[in-house]
């Protein structure tokens, strides 16, 4: 059982080219092995019709599903995961690794990658181009008790997703002090 | 003329003839009863059957027939629109859970990017060589 917990993170990253040629990059299948370990899980897996058809159920009037209307009219999917756990360490960096490993293909650019070492918070963000246009963006943030994964297929206004972050009830995020520990990194425009 | 013209006697003597009390025959009572009995079914009988011949009339059939499927096909064709709604309203649910995560990931993002640059010493032009001016 320990072997093929050693080998998995290896065995994924030789699957992904050909799992992400045959989605169109959806989530690789590793990520729902940690629905068992997670406490809590959100998936959502939504294609365009879907989306569409979602779309319309969305108010003119409430300003936020307003925004959200207006964000999702050109989007051809919507994948998320995400996984609370209870503890600590219930994934392994290697698995973190192989889900960011697929994205290191010229199609796509890592735009945002942090790393804090003292609080665990390593968010990395990355954006398919496809004519100078965005064609999709991909989040993933691995934080110490929480990993989530976020798939955008479609062209998108990340200002205005960012602003829907800190809508629907969940406060947006307020500036700490800078920890002298913390090693991060952003590197807007790297082209991997 | 007949004799109790003729004779008032006579008359009076038959009036009180016909009206002398007498008693019922003996089973009077039971004969009348039964027979409203019978009236009373036969009415009954008769009612039934004026009924059950409307029920059973070829229009009223199909037109009670007409009615059922109607009923029928409206309760269906709300059931499913009630089904859908809730649906859409799941599915919306779910897409705005959708890009709350997301955007609250962006935020952190953009919240760490912006922690590192307010941590960044600031480089003073007044620092810098000459030649890195030129």
């Amino acid at each position: 059982m320990s072997t093929i917990n050693r080998k998995l993170p290896m065995i994924l990253l030789l699957a992904f080219p050909t799992i992400l040629r045959a989605q169109d990059l959806k989530l690789p299948p590793g990520v729902e092995r940690l629905a068992a370990k997670a406490k809590e899980t959100v998936e959502v897996n939504m294609d365009g019709p879907m989306l569409r058809w979602a779309a319309k159920f969305l108010s003119t009037e409430d300003p936020e599903e307003k925004k959200a209307a207006k964000l999702v009219a050109n989007l051809k999917g919507i994948y998320v995961r995400s996984f609370e756990f209870s503890e600590e360490g219930a994934y392994s960096a290697p698995e973190v690794d192989v889900l960011r490993a697929q994205f290191h293909s010229p199609e796509w650019s890592r735009v945002v990658g942090v790393r804090s070492e003292r609080q665990g918070d390593n968010v990395d963000i990355f954006f398919k181009l496809e004519n100078e246009k965005m064609a999709g963006i991909v989040i993933i943030s691995a934080e110490a008790k929480e990993l989530t994964f976020v798939n955008i297929v479609g062209p998108l206004e990340v200002d205005q997703l960012a602003d829907l972050g800190g809508e629907f009830g969940i406060p947006k995020l307020k500036t700490k002090p800078q920890s002298s520990k913390s090693v991060a990194k952003a590197d807007k425009g790297e082209q991997k | 003329m007949t004799e109790t013209n003729k004779d008032p006697n006579l008359l009076e003597d038959a009036l009180r003839d016909a009206l002398h009390r007498k008693d019922a025959p003996e089973g009077f009572t039971a004969s009348v009863l039964a027979r409203i009995a019978q009236q009373y079914s036969t009415t009954r009988e008769v009612k039934r059957t004026s009924w059950l011949s409307i029920v059973s009339a070829p229009l009223v059939r199909w037109a009670a027939f007409a009615t059922v499927s109607i009923c029928l096909v409206i309760g269906g064709v709300h059931y499913r629109n009630v089904q859908r709604e809730r649906e859409g309203e799941a599915a919306k649910q779910q897409l705005m859970l959708a890009l709350r995560i997301a955007g609250n990931k962006l935020q952190l993002a953009k919240e760490k990017v912006n922690e590192i640059n307010t941590s960044r010493p600031e480089r003073h032009p007044q620092k810098r060589s000459p030649r890195s001016r030129s």
